[in-house]
């Protein structure tokens, strides 16, 4: 919706003028006007009566919300949640400063947000059935009010400066602030759960077990973004980079070692890990810094596909059981041997030669750290086995199977489209199978039959095998969306960077791949939206993701004897939430990559 | 096949090859765009490749950097003939710098990021070196101004211009131009005229396919002139324009000047 509003009349006339010739332009459109505003009221009325009917008791929620963050992870290692929560916020603070996220927030469009929340707090609040908590009635009140002031300050003063903004950060420092001042004075109530018994205070604020970490947290987050958009532009290069590779494994990192804490058995680490880990990094440092010489190039594809014949014949040798490696080995062996044989592609000087060595090596120690601590037991003494659960199962899940199956949806669609038949033949033969069969029959597939195919000895857990396959099956899908965006590059570009001489990979990840991924971008976001929400699928297949909690976990405690209700709609509204911010992100990336350009 | 072999259709003096084609034949599915073409371009020499729509300019001289692959006869660059083989091509590729009708520059980079690309991903230089010899040249074609901003935000001359840059930014032996001009405003041709005209004082070895009669004449040490995929008259311009052999020449001249 664009309203034009001249800026020499006053805000209230330029509200009445918009109204006037938006809503009331015409005798249809007053009509249209009405019928809309009554239908708003009456689904509104709805859904409130339904959330807050008489029989619907929140607290159930209130009092499960560790449950749903997390489910049986154990109260006394619960630090370790915080931690893990506070350091993805405070990378992601780090990450908006360090890309310089600030956009145009206008003052004016910020009074238009504020009244519209307020007109629609004020009607919730009027359509409250008389069942509805007072403290959330008359919290709407409050946030009306307070906005409506807000919005008129706001308006205000964007009639005397018409293109007045406000910065991000501005805007998040006192989001934040606002957002701790409530936490720490508005009376919410304390619910929670202390020995296996439940306890409930509805006059209280939020528990200090909440209130503390959360402010630590937030002010933390608040510092890394000042701190990072401070950075000079040296600094903020590595920086960015440090970020990216955070993005990549952090998660990971945060899900097996900082939650499961693994329990090292130092002597093997010392004998075994550390040795083959230094191994692999420095020998494969040397070994790329070496042949990333241009003057190597052929040297380079021979020594690749000599170690790749090699790193194959260590994988059929593990599957047929011919003699045993250690998983890791294999893994480095191969991804060295890919290394390798692309290297010619980047080879150049000296220093990017010991760019490329160092970041493998880099890659390299933490990889194999994190395959380490994956396969050590778990300190952590669980009541029910799945330490993963709630919402850091849903989130584990969704982050890391957009993420891997992103590079193999993005090799997927190359395939199909390449000039080679067998490429394209094999490709679309897994695009079609994975795409004809529900996930639902891949997660059972995945969990209940892949152990029984494997070898002995290669055994996954079921969270292995759920992020596999659907990994595996997202990135089917993936790849039709990444064709179309393909298809889409021009033929011209394709000439131009073959009458450069790059080569053809060179040519696929410099010039066709970017341009044709970002005609891709709102298929690729809405793709991700659509696997946070079938994360829900885990539930049918044994996990204790945030759908099975609201539909079965809660309704079964005796005290809250088949509350169903508020728990699906508290888990839709999250849902609801997460989905839209991605859709919103990723109009505002669009814009961003579109801006001036063709 | 030697490729110092002296033009035999001219009165050039014998210099060094560049280009060498003999008998190149290529079909698109049925139809035979060119029925055995023979050109020679010696080392500093410019060329003006003209004929009719449809006559084979363009394939002539894709297929001289193998964006076309002709199905018999042989071409030689620079000494190197041109055969399946990929690194061939890519070395080869990288020594004939190629200016397209319409850019085709790259839109996701920037205009500074767009000519240092080829010399950082092919040439292996370091990137501090290649955005430095990218001044010179935006320098030279006289955009230098705008080397941070988008292709999107240019004018069609300014493209064109920086396409040239790129071009040049390999350090090629050879340019090939497919009518640089012919999708510009009339206002904006005379700046890529300047450019290439003073690409041809330095003695680059340039192929020129272009309707620019003026400039043709002007820059041309020979001119060609093709028709329904041949070769039907090579002369220098002056016997060209004043004395054509052929009648078909005399005609399209006739209706062009
Ligand atoms: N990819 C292709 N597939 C089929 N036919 C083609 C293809 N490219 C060119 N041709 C045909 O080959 C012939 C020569 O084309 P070419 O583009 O070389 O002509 P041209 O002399 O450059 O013409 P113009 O002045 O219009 O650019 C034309 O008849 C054209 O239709
Ligand atoms: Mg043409």
């Amino acid at each position: 919706m664009t309203t034009v509003i001249n800026a020499n009349v006053s805000s209230q006339k330029s509200w009445f003028k918009w109204v006037r010739d938006n809503l009331f332009s015409s005798v249809a459109g007053t009509i249209q006007t009405f019928a809309f505003a009554a239908l708003v009221v009456v689904v509104l009325r709805w859904l409130l009566g339904v959330a807050f009917a008489e029989k619907n008791d929140w607290t159930a929620v209130a009092t499960n919300m560790r449950l749903l963050v997390s489910y049986n992870y154990p109260l006394s290692q619960f630090i370790r949640i915080w931690v893990a929560a506070g350091v993805l916020l405070v990378c992601a603070a780090a990450s908006l400063g360090a890309w310089r996220f600030d956009p145009a927030l206008t003052v004016k469009r910020m009074a238009r947000t504020f009244y519209s929340v307020a007109v629609v707090a004020a009607l919730c609040a009027l359509l409250m059935p008389s069942s509805a908590p007072g403290v959330l009635v008359r919290t709407l009140w409050l946030v009306s009010t307070v906005l409506a002031i807000a919005g008129f300050a706001a308006s205000a003063v964007a009639s005397k400066r018409n293109n007045l903004t406000v910065s991000f950060g501005a805007l998040l420092t006192s989001s934040v602030v606002g957002l701790l001042a409530i936490l720490w004075f508005v009376p919410f109530g304390n619910y929670g759960v202390v020995g296996g018994s439940p306890f409930a205070n509805p006059g209280d604020t939020v528990a200090r077990s909440t209130k503390e970490p959360w402010t630590v947290i937030f002010t933390l987050v608040l510092f890394t973004f000042w701190a990072s958009r401070a950075l000079g532009t040296k600094t903020v290069a590595i920086v960015r980079s440090a970020l990216l590779a955070f993005w990549l494994v952090g998660p990971a990192f945060l899900i097996f070692v900082v939650l499961r804490d693994p329990a090292f058995d130092w002597q093997r680490v010392w004998a075994v890990d550390v040795p083959l880990a230094a191994g692999f990094a420095f020998g494969g440092g040397l070994l790329v810094y070496l042949l990333a010489k241009p003057t190597r190039s052929s040297l380079a594809r021979l020594v690749g596909v000599a170690l790749s014949a090699f790193a194959i014949l260590n994988w059929v040798a593990g599957f047929f059981g011919w003699y045993g490696m250690l998983q890791k080995v294999r893994i480095s062996m191969l991804l060295l041997a890919i290394l390798v044989l692309i290297l010619p592609a980047f080879a150049g000087s000296q220093s990017k030669r010991l760019r490329i060595a160092v970041a493998w090596g880099g890659f390299i120690l933490v990889l194999h750290w994190l395959i380490t601590a994956i396969n050590t037991p778990s300190t952590l003494v669980i009541s029910a086995p799945p330490f993963l659960g709630g919402f850091t199962l849903t989130f584990a899940i969704s982050y890391y199977v957009v993420l891997a199956s992103f590079p193999l949806g993005v090799l997927l669609a190359l395939a199909r489209t390449s000039d080679l038949p067998l490429f394209r033949m094999m490709s679309t033969a897994y695009i079609e199978v994975f795409r004809g069969v529900p996930l639902i029959t891949i997660l059972f597939l995945f969990t209940v039959m892949l152990p029984l195919f494997l070898p002995r000895g290669m055994a996954v857990s079921d969270l292995a095998a759920v992020f596999a396959g659907y990994s595996i099956f997202s990135a089917a899908y993936l790849a039709e969306n990444v064709r179309g965006g393909l298809q889409s590059v021009r033929q011209g570009q394709y000439e131009a960077a073959n009458a450069l001489g790059l080569t053809v990979f060179q040519r696929t990840l410099l010039i066709v791949l970017p341009q044709g991924l970002r005609v891709s971008i709102p298929n690729l976001v809405g793709q991700g939206i659509a696997t946070l929400k079938e994360t829900s699928l885990i539930a049918i297949i044994g996990g204790f993701d945030l759908l099975r909690i609201a539909n079965s976990t809660i309704p079964n405690q005796p005290q809250f004897l088949g509350q169903k209700r508020p728990g699906l709609l508290f888990i839709a509204m999250v849902y609801f939430i997460l989905a839209y911010t991605m859709s919103k992100s990723s109009q505002r990336l669009e814009r961003r990559l579109d801006a001036g350009r063709m | 096949m030697s490729s110092t072999k002296p033009n035999d259709n001219t009165g050039q003096s014998p210099r060094r090859n560049m280009i060498t084609c003999r008998g190149v034949k290529k079909w698109f599915g049925d139809f035979q765009a060119l029925k055995g073409v023979d050109l020679d371009v010696g080392e500093q020499e410019v060329v003006v490749v003209l004929g009719p729509s449809g006559s084979g300019k363009s394939t002539l001289i894709r297929c001289i950097n193998r964006l076309e692959v002709h199905q018999e006869g042989i071409i030689e660059v620079d000494g190197v003939e041109l055969t399946n083989d990929l690194r061939n091509i890519e070395k080869i590729r990288s020594e004939v710098g190629m200016v397209f009708q319409l850019f085709n520059l790259f839109p996701h980079l920037s205009v500074l990021d767009n000519i240092t690309l080829g010399p950082i991903w092919v040439r292996k230089k370091a990137r501090v070196e290649a955005e430095k010899t990218a001044m010179e040249l935006l320098e030279r074609v006289g955009i230098p101004e705008q080397a941070a901003k988008f292709p999107g935000q240019l004018s069609g001359g300014q493209q064109q211009r920086v396409a040239i840059a790129r071009a040049l930014a390999m350090e090629p032996k050879i340019m090939l131009f497919d009518e640089p001009t012919s999708a510009l405003d009339p206002e904006m041709i005379a700046e890529v005229l300047d450019v290439m005209r003073d690409l041809a004082r330095r003695g680059m070895t340039m192929v020129i396919v272009t309707h620019e009669m003026g400039f043709a004449r002007e820059v041309a040490d020979r001119l060609v002139f093709m028709e329904s995929g041949e070769i039907v008259e090579v002369g220098t311009t002056e016997q060209f324009f004043s004395a054509p052999r052929e009648e078909r020449t005399k005609k399209f001249l006739s209706q062009i000047l």
